[in-house]
């Protein structure tokens, strides 16, 4: 049942994906509208699916790659949903929808997470875990924001608009956009990051402040302090600010992808279990 | 159905024949109904635009509309048409219908995809309807017309893009802004261009507006016509950095605005962006503005190129419009066609259901005393036959509704029958 739901999140995935480049390349409103349908019925299986897993193992499908790249990819199109009603950009869908299809199909195809571990029942890191997935939704935002900002940024000073012009949204609505999600990643960011290090000093033995991917993340978490003092204090607007949120998502994902291949602990193959 | 079109427009007679043959709007519902009431016209609606007149009526079937209009337009203007024949096009039935359709969704303007005309179809249209000039057919198809402009207007982006480069400073100025509420504009030398972009500025929603000039008199005047602030040429600097979007076109020989200077002002303003719309020929912006981040410098030139990739756009935009157009034109067809052959069809089963009830009572002695199940099987065998020698003309009928040629077919069907008398 739960393969059933996944697999038809992602059939639906696709189709909204097929619908939307078409929809946004010749503007067809009538195709965006066909377009949104199949995502929210891609969205409703594959919360089923996620429900389906949380059922099965008593918590939140997080603790393995395959649910969490799900559980990513889900809040991904939430996102993508909540925005689109505030903003009714279109267009942001060929930015972050991508990404959603590819999670989701890495997930499917992956077999099912074996492992089971004492550790993941503690309050402590299903706190960790899914702030720090929060953050990374809003702040994936801010990087799309960023690219969207640069094109058009790019198309106007050009002073040739070609397609990007008539189909990305003001510079404004794109830093309004970034700031925003900017100023929410950044808090489940910092949470994420807290709790992690309070579970790690009371569970691991040994240096824990060593590990490759804390190291990784500390640094992501720094970026993101700077980027957003600069912003607030209007020292970073438009370009400048867009090009360092590019590297704030770079610096998630060596941490999230990256260093998870180094690291013990995050390799999800916990050394306690040993 | 019987429609036909006869008409000028701007891409077929110079703008004196135009003038010479509009029909003002004050008396467009009394030329209508001098129209509707010539004989054999049933319905009428006269388009009379800077750009256009065209006549459309709806006629009896057998009546030669495109005389009785070529006389309605002599008699009203009191001119012979003859000299200005040739700048006439007279459109028939289903190319009327297209024509129509194509008019009021703006593929047939000068400018493709200006929206006045589609409020002038409905100025026409309500007229003709004040005089009772509406009320079948070509009400059905004007009312259709509108429809599919609507939804032309709606699915494609053909009237989006700005066109001109006084709209075209407002379009860049809202991709650069999102909305223009609370934007401040500072006119730097007043001339009509400037005078220009910032009415649309200001009825795109932005609330200030700064006036300067090298006679500040001028200043002064512009500044109370626009409810703004003046300010004299010599503090023009000091005030610049409230600006949102500077609207410039002084006659100064060279630049007056560098990058320096508008460095200063971008961390005066905290890197908010600036808009600078340079209408000036000597220039008032140096160029190297333009590299600075969050400004961006538009020309004269800059603000040409970008209208001609909006007209370009409307024509892209015109392909998807068109080929709306071809589908709602067919199914405005097939739903007129419709509503000529289902009245003949009743009325030819009526016709044969009447001839079969006469013979049967003519019969009725003859055939003696015949038992129920006797009369049953002759009244089978009527039936049989009316429904045999129906057939074919009702296939017929059907299967050619929506085609031009059917009317000829109504026609023939009314006429060897001897329907409708």
């Amino acid at each position: 049942m739960h393969d059933v739901c996944v697999w038809m999140a992602l059939s639906f995935y696709a189709l909204g994906i097929l619908l939307i480049v078409p929809s946004v390349v010749r503007r067809r409103p009538s195709l965006s509208l066909a377009s949104l349908g199949a995502l929210g019925i891609g969205l409703a299986a594959h919360a089923g699916a996620l429900a389906i897993e949380a059922a099965r193992l008593h918590r939140l499908p997080v603790t393995d790659v395959r649910s969490a790249l799900s559980f990513y990819a889900f809040l991904v199109t939430l996102a993508f949903f909540f925005v689109y009603l505030r903003y009714r950009i279109v267009s942001l869908g060929l930015f972050m929808l991508p990404l959603v299809f590819l999670l989701t199909l890495i997930s499917a195809l992956r077999p099912p997470g074996s492992f089971d571990s004492s550790a993941f029942r503690g309050g402590w890191l299903l706190v960790h875990i899914s702030s720090i997935f929060l953050g990374y939704t809003a702040l994936f935002l801010t990087f799309v924001a960023a690219v969207m900002y640069l094109i058009q940024e790019r198309e106007l000073k050009s002073k040739q608009p070609r397609g990007f012009y008539y189909r990305l949204p003001s510079l404004k609505v794109c830093e309004e956009l970034y700031y925003r999600s900017l100023v929410l990643g950044l808090p489940f960011l910092s949470l994420g990051i807290l709790t992690g290090f309070v579970w790690a000093s009371r569970t691991w033995k040994g240096p824990w402040e060593l590990d490759p991917k804390i190291l990784a993340s500390l640094l992501t978490w720094l970026i993101y302090l700077v980027l957003f003092s600069n912003c607030v204090s209007g020292v970073w607007r438009g370009r400048r600010a867009a090009y360092f949120a590019i590297v704030g998502f770079a610096a998630i994902l060596v941490t999230f992808v990256g260093i998870s291949l180094l690291s013990g602990e995050h390799g999800y193959i916990p050394k306690l279990r040993g | 159905m019987n429609l036909t079109l006869l008409g000028i427009n701007h891409r077929t007679a110079p703008v004196e024949v135009r003038e010479k043959m509009n029909i003002p709007e004050a008396r467009l519902a009394e030329a209508v109904s001098d129209l509707v009431h010539r004989a054999g016209i049933r319905e009428g609606m006269i388009l009379s635009t800077c750009n256009r007149v065209e006549v459309t009526t709806s006629a009896e079937d057998e009546v030669d509309a495109e005389s009785i209009i070529r006389r309605f337009l002599t008699d009203h203007h009191h001119c012979d048409l003859g000299p200005f024949g040739h700048f006439f096009y007279r459109l028939r039935q289903q190319d009327v219908v297209k024509h129509l359709f194509r008019v009021a969704s703006s593929l047939d303007s000068m400018i493709l995809g200006e929206p006045q005309i589609l409020g002038q179809m409905k100025q026409a249209y309500a007229a003709a309807r004040t005089v009772g000039a509406m009320n079948g057919t070509l009400n059905e198809v004007v009312n259709q017309a509108l429809a599919v402009a609507r939804r032309v207007r709606r699915e494609t982006a053909l009237g989006s893009a700005a066109v001109s480069v006084s709209y075209a400073a407002v379009e860049l100025a809202k991709k650069i802004f999102g909305g223009l509420q609370g934007k401040t504009i500072f006119i730097v030398g007043a001339g009509k261009m400037s005078e220009l972009a910032a009415k649309h500025l200001l009825s795109s929603g932005a609330s200030n507006i700064l006036v300067s000039n090298r006679t500040y008199e001028r200043a002064v005047e512009l500044a109370t016509a626009f409810h703004g602030t003046p300010v004299p040429f010599e503090h023009l600097y000091e005030h610049l950095s409230q600006a949102d979007i500077v609207i410039s076109s002084t006659g100064s020989p060279h630049t007056i605005i560098n990058k320096n200077q508008v460095e200063k002002l971008l961390s005066a303003r905290k890197n908010r962006p600036i808009f600078f719309v340079d209408i000036a020929v000597p220039r008032d912006v140096d160029p190297a503005v333009n590299e600075l981040d969050n400004v961006f410098v538009y020309d004269i030139d800059d603000l040409g190129h970008v209208v001609e990739a909006n007209k370009k756009q409307r024509e892209r935009e015109a392909v998807w419009a068109e080929e709306i157009i071809q589908m709602e034109v067919q199914r405005t067809l097939k739903r007129l066609a419709s509503r000529d052959v289902v009245p003949t069809i009743l009325a030819l089963e009526d016709r044969l259901n009447r001839i079969r009830a006469m013979e049967m009572e003519r019969y009725q002695g003859r055939l003696g005393n015949l038992t129920s199940e006797q009369r049953q099987a002759v009244d089978a065998l009527t039936r049989g036959i009316m429904n045999k020698i129906l057939h074919g003309p009702i296939t017929e009928l059907k299967s050619g509704a929506g085609e031009p040629e059917n009317v000829a077919l109504v026609r023939l069907i009314h006429k060897i029958f001897g329907l409708g008398n």
